[in-house]
C-alpha cells in the first residue's frame, strides 16, 4: 500500500466520482485552498491525478458598485428624485432643477442623464426632463448583476445572455467592475490514481471488519441540539459602545438619581415653575411623599430664585421646587455635578433613564435612554461643540452631520443635529446641544462657557439592528435576545 | 412644538424668493421641517417665537435672513380715539385687558386661516392654554367703541360664536365644549367677565368664547383685537406680534387707550423696542474670527438693529422678540444671522483620560459574570403597573411608590424589586425553547424618610421541568465569588416565608448581618397568573449594598 497523507487521501475520495476544481474540493473536504493546493501537487507528483489548466477572466464588484447598490444607481435615483418632487405627468422639470433634487457630483448627474436616457427611462425635449413613471431597481439587470457580483467573483464564461448585457453596461462606467485573470485548474484521477482510490476503499473494509472493537460511524453531518450563548441586552450592547466611545474621547463618566427633586429638575435649568413641560401629562410626580427641604444649599436656591423672580416675573414657590419627580432629562445628573464640584475644567458624561408621561407608540416611550455629555472650559466655544458631536458620530460610523438652529429653554445658543444613515439612505435626527445659558451657571458660580448636548439612545440602537418599533427594544422576546448577533458592522 | 402649515405660493409670493431657496433657508431660522407637500410645507417652531405662528412672520425673518431687507422691521401705528373703560369688578378674576383696531385690510381664505392658527398657538403656548392670556378677534364694523372690560352674573345670556341662540354663561361653560375646556379657568367666581360695546352689546365673554356678532370672516375689513389677561407683561408680548402681523398683512393699525377704574391708563399696542449692549467679546463663545461691521451685518438679517460703540455691541430688539433676554441671546441671534450651515465643527482634543463610573463598572462586571454563566439579560421599564408589582406577585403594594396621573396603566409605580418583571418576561416566552435563565440589571426603589433610596439590583430567574432552588442558589453563589470573591461562608441564607417564593422553599440573603437580597423557588400560584408552566426558581440582590459594605470594610482595615 502507497504512504498517503491524510489531505491526499481526503482529495482522493473527493475526486472518486468526478473531476473537480480546486475551490471545489475545498468545499468538499473541508481542507483550506492552501490544503487543497498542497494536496493536489503531491498526488499529481505521484501520478495519482492528472491537472488541466485554463486561462479564464474573472469579474468582481468594484467600489462604485458596491455605493450604487447601497444607494441606488444614479439613474434611479434621479428618476426617484424628479417624480417625488412631483414633477406632474407631461410637466417636465428644467434640467437645472433636476440637478438641484437629487444629491449628486455633476459627473454622477451626467452619468445618470445618459443612462436614463439609454434606458428610456426619461426623454429630454427643449432642456426638459420628462419622467416615464418609476422604476423597480430590483428589475434592472445591472442590479441583478452587481448583487449576484456582491456575494462574490463570477467567470465571465459562466454569465447567462443578460447578464452579459448588464456586465457591457457597467463596464463603461469607471469602477463598478473590476476584472482579473485567473487559471482555472481541473484535476481528475489518472489511471493509476483509480486504482490507489480502490485500495483505500479496500482498507477502510477490512478495517471495519476484522472484528477488532471498531468506532462506531456517526453521521456527522446530522444536526446538533441547539444552545444559547448568554449575552447582554442588544440595548446595552449599544449603551456600551457609546459609553466606551466617549471614554476614549476622554469624558469621565458619572451617574445620578432618578428622582430627582423639581429643583434640579427644572429650576435650576431656568425653566419657570408654569412652564408646560412641568405639567402634569407631561411629567411624572411621585404621590404622596412630600419632601420637606430642596436637596440643595440654601444659597444655591436663593440666587436660583431670585433669577426665575427677576427674569420670568413671577413669584417664585418653594414647595413647587421640592415636589419629586422622575427625571425628564439627564441634565438633572450633570447639573447637579456642577454645583457640587464646581469645576474650572471638566469633561463628563452620562447615561440612564428619563421618564415622559407619555402613551407607548411607535416611537414613543415612557421611559428611555438618555446620554449626555457636558465640557467646561475658559475657551470652548459653540464650533467644539459641533467638533465633539461630529467626531462622537464618527467613532460610531456616521459620517456626514448636519447642524441648525434650535430651542431649549436652558442652552443657548442651542442646536439640533442629524446625521446621515448610509443603509436607510436618509438623513436622522439624532442629539441637540448648546451652552449652558448665564441664567442656568452663574447661580452655581461657575464663570466659564458649559457646552452640554445629549439625546436618546434608542433611536441608535433601532438604527443599528433595523428596528423601526422602538417598543420592541424593550419586547425581551428570547428569540431576537439570543439570535441578535453581537458584531453589528 | 406648535406647528405651522405653509403653502409654497404664498411663500414665494410674500419672500420674494424660489420655494426651493426658501425651504433649503428654513431650518436655519430654527423651523424644523415636520412634513413636506407637492405645494405645502409644514414645519415645527420653538414656542418662545410665536412671530412664527403665520407665515407673515417668518416671511418677515426670511427676508432678512436672505438679505432681501435688514435690520429692524416698520410698524406704523395711528391713534385711533378709541377706548376700553375696564371696570374694577375684573380685578381678582382676570385684571388685564389690551386691544388694537386692524383697519382697511383685506383678506382671504388662507390668511383668516393663519391668522386663527396664530390666535391659537398664542392661547396654548405663551397664554399657558389661555391662563395667562386670551385672544379675540371681532369685526369692528358691528360694535361701537368706547369698549367695557366688565362682569355679569352667571346667567347673564348672550349669543355665543358658533350658535344661533341665547345662552347664559353658565350655560356656556356646562354645555358646550369649549366651556367645558376652559370652564376652570373660572371656578369660584361668582361673576364672569365679559366685553361689551358702547350700545350694550357683547363681543366677549373671556377667556371662553366670543359673540357670535362680532365673527370675522373673509370680508371682514376692519378688526378689533382685544387681549385679556391675568399677566401684563405676556398680554403685551402676545398683543405686539398680533400687531406685526397684521400690519404685514396690509392693515393700518390704530391704537386703543385702556383706562383703568383706579385712574391710570395706558396705551396699546406698545411697540416700543428694546435695547440690549453686550461687550464684543462674549462672541468669542461663537469661536468664529468676525469683524464689527460681519456682526451688524449678523444681526440685521434677523430683523434686529445694531451699531458699534467702543468694544460694545448696541443692540436694538423689536417688541415682539420676546425670547430675547439676555446678552446670551444676542450671541445666538449672531449664529443664527452667520448661518449656522456655514459653521465648520472642530473638534478640541480633551487633555483628559476617560474613566467609567465606579459603581456602574461593579454592575459592567457583573453583567459579565451572568453572561458567563449563559444567562440572558433582558431590560425592563423602572415605571411599571401596581397589577403586575404586587398582585401578580401576592405582594402588598401598602408602600408603593405611585406616580401622579400616569398617562398609562403600564407606568404607575417604581420598582421595589426586578423580579415580577423578569417573571413577566418568562410568561411573554413561554413558547421559546426552555431552559430560559434571564438576569436583569436594575434600579430599585424605597420610600426613606420624606425621599426615595436609589440602590441597583440584580435579578435573576430559571425556568426550567427541573429548575429549583439548588440550581438558583448555585448561579447566586458563582455571582458573588466571581463578582466580590465572597465565599460560601460569608453568605448566609436564612429560611424566611415571603411572596412570590414558596413556604418552605425561600431565604433572605444575608451579607455580614445585613439583608442583601432574596431568594426561593416561585410559588405555584404566582406561576399561575403568569401562566407558567414550568417551575421557576429566583433570587435578587442588592449589589451597591455589598460593594459599599465592601468598601467600608476595606476602609476601616
Amino acid at each position: 500500500m502507497i504512504a498517503l497523507h491524510d489531505i491526499e487521501r481526503r482529495l482522493i475520495l473527493a475526486l472518486a466520482g468526478s473531476e473537480g476544481r480546486l475551490d471545489g474540493l475545498s468545499r468538499v473536504t473541508g481542507l483550506s485552498m492552501d490544503q487543497v493546493r498542497r494536496g493536489v501537487e503531491w498526488l499529481r507528483y505521484k501520478g495519482i491525478v492528472s491537472i488541466e489548466e485554463r486561462a479564464v477572466k474573472q469579474i468582481g464588484i468594484g467600489r462604485e458598485g458596491l455605493n450604487a447598490l447601497k444607494g441606488n444607481l444614479p439613474e434611479v435615483r434621479l428618476v426617484d428624485a424628479v417624480a417625488k418632487h412631483g414633477a406632474e405627468e407631461g410637466e417636465g422639470v428644467s434640467l437645472r432643477d433636476a440637478r438641484m433634487m437629487v444629491d449628486l457630483t455633476d459627473d454622477e448627474f451626467n452619468a445618470a442623464i445618459r443612462y436614463a436616457r439609454e434606458k428610456g427611462l426619461i426623454t429630454i425635449s427643449n432642456g426638459r426632463l420628462y419622467v416615464k413613471g418609476s422604476v423597480d431597481l430590483k428589475s434592472l439587470p445591472e442590479y441583478r448583476l452587481l448583487a449576484r457580483l456582491e456575494g462574490g467573483w463570477l467567470r465571465l464564461d459562466e454569465l447567462g445572455g443578460e447578464e452579459l448585457n448588464a456586465y457591457r453596461m457597467l463596464r463603461r462606467r469607471p469602477d463598478y467592475i473590476v476584472e482579473r485573470d485567473v487559471k482555472d485548474i481541473t484535476v481528475r484521477l489518472s489511471d493509476h490514481g483509480h486504482s490507489v482510490l480502490k485500495q483505500i476503499l479496500d482498507e477502510q473494509v477490512r478495517v471495519g471488519g476484522e472484528g477488532t472493537p471498531a468506532v462506531k460511524r456517526i453521521d456527522v453531518a446530522a444536526p446538533a441540539p441547539i444552545i444559547y450563548a448568554g449575552r447582554r441586552h442588544i440595548l446595552q450592547d449599544v449603551i456600551d459602545e457609546v459609553r466606551e466611545i466617549l471614554i476614549g474621547m476622554g469624558f469621565e463618566e458619572i451617574d445620578g438619581r432618578m428622582v430627582q427633586s423639581s429643583f434640579w429638575n427644572f429650576d435650576a435649568l431656568f425653566t419657570p415653575q408654569d412652564h408646560p413641560a412641568r405639567e402634569m401629562q407631561d411629567t411624572f410626580y411621585i404621590a404622596g411623599i412630600n419632601a420637606s427641604s430642596i436637596d440643595a444649599d440654601a444659597q444655591t436656591v436663593d440666587r436660583v430664585s431670585s433669577i426665575h423672580a427677576r427674569e420670568w416675573g413671577y413669584t417664585w414657590s418653594s414647595e413647587e421646587a421640592r415636589r419629586l419627580v422622575l427625571r425628564t432629562h439627564t441634565t438633572a445628573v450633570t447639573i447637579r455635578y456642577l454645583a457640587d464640584h464646581r469645576p474650572d475644567e471638566a469633561n463628563v458624561f452620562s447615561v440612564g433613564r428619563v421618564f415622559r408621561n407619555e402613551k407607548l407608540s411607535y416611537k414613543h416611550l415612557a421611559e428611555f435612554h438618555q446620554v449626555e455629555g457636558i465640557v467646561v472650559s475658559r475657551d470652548a466655544t459653540l464650533r467644539d461643540l459641533m467638533g465633539i458631536q461630529q467626531e462622537f458620530y464618527r467613532r460610531l460610523g456616521l459620517n456626514r452631520v448636519r447642524f441648525w438652529p434650535t430651542y431649549f429653554p436652558y442652552t443657548e445658543p442651542s442646536l439640533q443635529s442629524m446625521v446621515y444613515h448610509e443603509r436607510l439612505g436618509r438623513w436622522v435626527e439624532l442629539f441637540g446641544m448648546g451652552i449652558f445659558r448665564p441664567e442656568v451657571t452663574e447661580p452655581l458660580g461657575i464663570d466659564r462657557p458649559v457646552l452640554a448636548w445629549g439625546g436618546g439612545l434608542e433611536r441608535i440602537a433601532m438604527l443599528k439592528y433595523g428596528i423601526d418599533d422602538v417598543r420592541e427594544l424593550y419586547s425581551n422576546r428570547l428569540s431576537m435576545l439570543r439570535g441578535a448577533a453581537r458584531c453589528q458592522l | 412644538m406648535p406647528v405651522v402649515t405653509l403653502q409654497h405660493s404664498r411663500l414665494e409670493r410674500l419672500v420674494g424668493k424660489s420655494i426651493d431657496e426658501i425651504l433649503a433657508m428654513l431650518p436655519y431660522i430654527a423651523l424644523d421641517i415636520e412634513e413636506e407637500g407637492s405645494d405645502y410645507v409644514k414645519v415645527e417652531y420653538n414656542p418662545n417665537r410665536p412671530d412664527f405662528s403665520t407665515d407673515y412672520g417668518i416671511a418677515r425673518a426670511l427676508r432678512g435672513m436672505m438679505g432681501m431687507e435688514l435690520g429692524l422691521p416698520r410698524f406704523d401705528i395711528a391713534g385711533s380715539g378709541t377706548a376700553f373703560y375696564v371696570d374694577a369688578s375684573v380685578k381678582g378674576i382676570r385684571p388685564y385687558v389690551l386691544a388694537l383696531l386692524a383697519l382697511g385690510g383685506s383678506m382671504d381664505g388662507e390668511d383668516l386661516r393663519q391668522l386663527i392658527g396664530m390666535q391659537e398657538d398664542l392661547h396654548m403656548g405663551i397664554g399657558r392654554r389661555r391662563r395667562k392670556v386670551s385672544i379675540g378677534l371681532h369685526d369692528y364694523d358691528r360694535v361701537k367703541g368706547p369698549f367695557h372690560y366688565t362682569t355679569e352674573s352667571r346667567d347673564f345670556r348672550f349669543i355665543p360664536l358658533n350658535s344661533s341662540m341665547e345662552m347664559s354663561m353658565q350655560e356656556i361653560l356646562e354645555g358646550t365644549d369649549v366651556g367645558r375646556a376652559y370652564a376652570h379657568l373660572l371656578r369660584d367666581h361668582a361673576r364672569y367677565p365679559i366685553i361689551k360695546d358702547s350700545h350694550g352689546n357683547t363681543l366677549s365673554f373671556p377667556p371662553i368664547i366670543n359673540a357670535e356678532l362680532t365673527r370675522v370672516t373673509e370680508h371682514t375689513r376692519n378688526m378689533l383685537v382685544e387681549v385679556t389677561a391675568t399677566d401684563l407683561k405676556t398680554a403685551g408680548d402676545a398683543l405686539a406680534v398680533i400687531a406685526a402681523t397684521l400690519s404685514d398683512m396690509g392693515f393700518s393699525i390704530g391704537s386703543i387707550s385702556i383706562h383703568y377704574d383706579d385712574g391710570h391708563s395706558m396705551r396699546t399696542p406698545d411697540m416700543e423696542s428694546r435695547r440690549l449692549s453686550l461687550p464684543m467679546e462674549r462672541l468669542n463663545l461663537l469661536g468664529l474670527d468676525m469683524s464689527s461691521d460681519e456682526v451688524v451685518d449678523c444681526l440685521r438679517r434677523c430683523r434686529l438693529d445694531a451699531y458699534m460703540v467702543d468694544d460694545r455691541i448696541e443692540c436694538i430688539v423689536p417688541r415682539y422678540r420676546m425670547d430675547i433676554m439676555h446678552w446670551i441671546d444676542i450671541v445666538e441671534e449672531v449664529a443664527i444671522g452667520y448661518n449656522v450651515s456655514l459653521m465648520e465643527p472642530r473638534y478640541p482634543r480633551l487633555k483628559a483620560m476617560g474613566s467609567r463610573d465606579r459603581m456602574l463598572k461593579v454592575l459592567d462586571h457583573a453583567r459579565d459574570v451572568m453572561v458567563g454563566l449563559g444567562m440572558i439579560e433582558v431590560m425592563n421599564f423602572n415605571l411599571v403597573s401596581m397589577d403586575l408589582q404586587y398582585r401578580m406577585v401576592e405582594r402588598e403594594g401598602n408602600d408603593a411608590l405611585i406616580v401622579e396621573e400616569s398617562k398609562s396603566r403600564e407606568h404607575e409605580v417604581l420598582r421595589d424589586s426586578l423580579i415580577p418583571s423578569l417573571l413577566d418576561v418568562l410568561s411573554r416566552n413561554i413558547h421559546e425553547p426552555y431552559p430560559q435563565r434571564l438576569f436583569e440589571v436594575g434600579r430599585v426603589f424605597h420610600r426613606d424618610g420624606d425621599g426615595i433610596r436609589e440602590e441597583w439590583g440584580i435579578a435573576a430567574v430559571i425556568a426550567h421541568s427541573q429548575a429549583n432552588y439548588t440550581e438558583a442558589k448555585s448561579y447566586l453563589q458563582a455571582l458573588l465569588y466571581s463578582l466580590f470573591g465572597i465565599g460560601t461562608d460569608a453568605v448566609r441564607t436564612l429560611p424566611a416565608d415571603e411572596p412570590p417564593y414558596e413556604a418552605g422553599r425561600a431565604a433572605e440573603v444575608l451579607f455580614m448581618d445585613e439583608r442583601v437580597g432574596s431568594i426561593g423557588e416561585v410559588r405555584t400560584s404566582v406561576l399561575g397568573n403568569f401562566r407558567l408552566r414550568v417551575p421557576v426558581s429566583a433570587f435578587e440582590i442588592i449589589v451597591s449594598r455589598i460593594s459599599s459594605s465592601l468598601i467600608q470594610q476595606e476602609e476601616a482595615g
